[in-house]
């Protein structure tokens, strides 16, 4: 069959080694590395001393860790409806007859999600500064406010978590609205046209019939979303650190700070390995779920 | 709610058209759907626009009214920022572009090769290699943060001027090779078989023969990753600590710390070290947008 092409083995090895070695060496080397470190008390300095799963007891009567992963959770469902309901609506409203500059929203739309997470931090910083910031210059238009009394939005121990989502959510809209039009884009048109024929109201197109022909690409989007939402880091690095105190702290950046700021190696290997497995067991659960809402429909 | 343009005439029929009522609604509809696709469009284009009209604000000017068109326009803060070696915008420029150039080279070709033999060679190992690939994207990346800082600064390997290609190329990896795996194999074989009865040798229809026709999966990779590779922001903080090796993202909370309360300096720092991303997007925006589905909804 294919023997013709087929080549040497020794041809495929030399081919392969290298990437296969730099892969290899940046993803599956660290992990082991960080597992054995993990079982070390090793803080400062090069000394290290085995203590066996110490460091992982402690990780699991960790409040800070826990309460990380909670705020990356509150991310993830502050994001999923936020990106991808919001994104949603608006591939509805490009898609209806009635509006224009459909290329132009969508080449803007798509644009934030382009930039470096740093930048966005950078300028919703900006947006949301106390005295030179757009949303209380617009709040001190509206209201006679002094300036001293506005309210200092990344300080705000109670919101700041959802202040942190809106430039997440803001970033990523149109991402997910490129991606669901690109999916109704594939689906044939003359089922839109049948079922207006048939007098079905845009509400109901979009229930009825473009949600559930869009139903894969749409678990594709959720999936995206939880993992990028499990790993966010540089946005909240550069808008609060985490603060004030843990208010914002997400699990990839509290092991930054216990690892650099704190200096304790031993246990920022330990956080790793919890973040891994936390991490994985969310991402696996979803698509656990996924593939059993996909399989129910399937039948039904 | 939108009715659609069906309307039941007085025989009960159907008929094509509107009624002027109507029309009207579907008109106050129309601007309403246009208003809120403008105010969606107009948010994410709008701090792009805020940034570059204040960077030609003086500070002074600036903190006077954050909103207002500059009166006096000026590129002082572009002199100044440029003027100073001590900002080090230009070698975080140099440092990001060769970080991402060598990156994107080794990424489109460790994949296209890796794809390539996966999808066409069967031997021992090819479908745990594609496994072991797979994990990789299944992996989250952010929990290597601390462990890949530790192997590196261990072996003596951060901190240097190919330190970040050798992550950036790993984790570009799977993604490459799915894309070119999948592409390949919609490449008819007969091209191949008639390559080896002319006697080309494996390298040779792998360079010459099937590299043009993979091109178009190629670039798609390409244009994927130099997005993710210019705006990489955390590996790069862990494993780079000398300010000459510095990447853009890096060198901007830099220069956060050094100039919170200057604004315009910030923003026009921030703009300069956006502009190649910026013009890239705004002159290939479709392809772009192709790409980066196409890398989303497979991967």
């Amino acid at each position: 069959m294919l023997n013709s092409i087929k080549p040497k083995g020794r041809v495929v090895f030399a081919y392969l080694f290298i990437p296969l070695g730099i892969y290899l060496f940046s993803v599956f080397v660290p992990l082991v590395t960080a597992a054995f470190y993990s079982l070390f008390y090793w803080k400062s300095g090069p000394a290290k001393t085995f203590i066996g799963f110490d460091n992982y007891v402690s990780l699991i009567k960790d409040s800070v860790f826990w309460l990380a992963f909670r705020h990356n959770i509150y991310l993830v469902v502050l994001c999923i409806f936020g990106q991808i309901g919001l994104a949603f609506i608006i591939v509805l409203l490009i898609n209806s007859k009635l509006t224009k500059l459909k290329g132009l929203h969508r080449t803007f739309g798509f644009f934030p999600s382009t930039i470096s997470a740093v930048y966005i931090g950078l300028i919703w910083t900006m947006v949301f500064d106390q005295r030179r910031g757009i949303i209380n210059w617009v709040i001190s238009k509206v209201q006679d406010i002094p300036t001293r009394e506005l309210p200092v939005w990344l300080n705000d121990s109670k919101l700041v978590m959802t202040i942190v989502a809106i430039p997440l959510i803001w970033q990523f809209i149109g991402y997910y609205m490129v991606i669901i039009l690109s999916a109704i884009a594939s689906v044939d048109k003359e089922i839109f046209e049948v079922s207006e024929i048939d007098g079905a109201s845009a509400f109901q197109r979009a229930i009825y019939i473009v949600l559930p022909l869009i139903k894969n690409t749409l678990i594709v989007c959720v999936t995206l979303c939880i993992a990028g939402n499990m790993k966010v880091f540089d946005h909240i690095f550069t808008m609060t650190y985490g603060g004030p105190g843990y208010d914002s702290i997400v699990m990839a950046l509290y092991g930054y700070r216990t690892s650099f700021d704190n200096g304790d190696m031993g246990y920022g290997c330990a956080i790793s390995i919890g973040i891994f497995v936390t991490s994985l067991a969310v991402i696996g659960l979803t698509n656990v779920l996924a593939n059993w809402l996909s399989r129910d429909k399937g039948v039904a | 709610m939108a009715q659609g343009n069906v309307v039941v005439d007085s025989k009960g029929k159907r008929v094509y058209g509107k009624t002027k009522g109507e029309r009207v609604r579907s008109g106050i509809l129309g601007v309403i759907m246009n208003a809120v696709l403008i105010v969606f469009s107009a948010s994410c284009i709008f701090p792009l626009v805020w940034m570059f009209y204040s960077s030609l604000k003086e500070k002074r000017v600036f903190n006077a009214d954050i909103v207002s068109l500059p009166s006096d326009p000026t590129l002082e803060n572009y002199r100044r920022i440029l003027s100073n070696s001590d900002y080090h915008l230009g070698s975080s420029m140099f440092n990001s572009l060769r970080t991402t150039a060598l990156s994107i080279l080794m990424i489109v070709l460790f994949g296209y090769i890796i794809g390539y033999i996966l999808a066409r060679i069967k031997f021992r190992g090819n479908r745990l290699i594609y496994v072991v690939l797979l994990m990789g994207m299944l992996i989250p990346i952010h929990s290597l943060l601390i462990p890949i800082y530790v192997v590196f600064s261990n072996l003596n390997l951060s901190d240097k001027w190919f330190t970040l290609i050798i992550p950036y190329v790993a984790f570009g990896l799977p993604i490459a090779v799915f894309l070119v795996e999948g592409f390949v194999k919609s490449i008819p074989v007969e091209l191949e078989e008639a390559a080896a009865i002319d006697g080309s040798s494996f390298t040779r229809t792998l360079f010459s023969i099937i590299l043009p026709v993979a091109k178009p999966i190629l670039v798609t990779v390409g244009i994927i990753q130099s997005f993710a590779c210019w705006n990489e922001f955390s590996f790069a903080l862990v494993l780079i600590k000398s300010v000459s090796l510095q990447t853009v993202p890096l060198a901007m909370t830099q220069f956060k710390g050094q100039f919170a309360s200057d604004y315009p300096k910030q923003m026009a720092a921030m703009l300069l070290t956006m502009s190649p991303i910026i013009i890239l997007y705004f002159t290939l925006s479709k392809h772009i947008i192709k790409g980066m589905v196409a890398g989303a909804v497979k991967g």
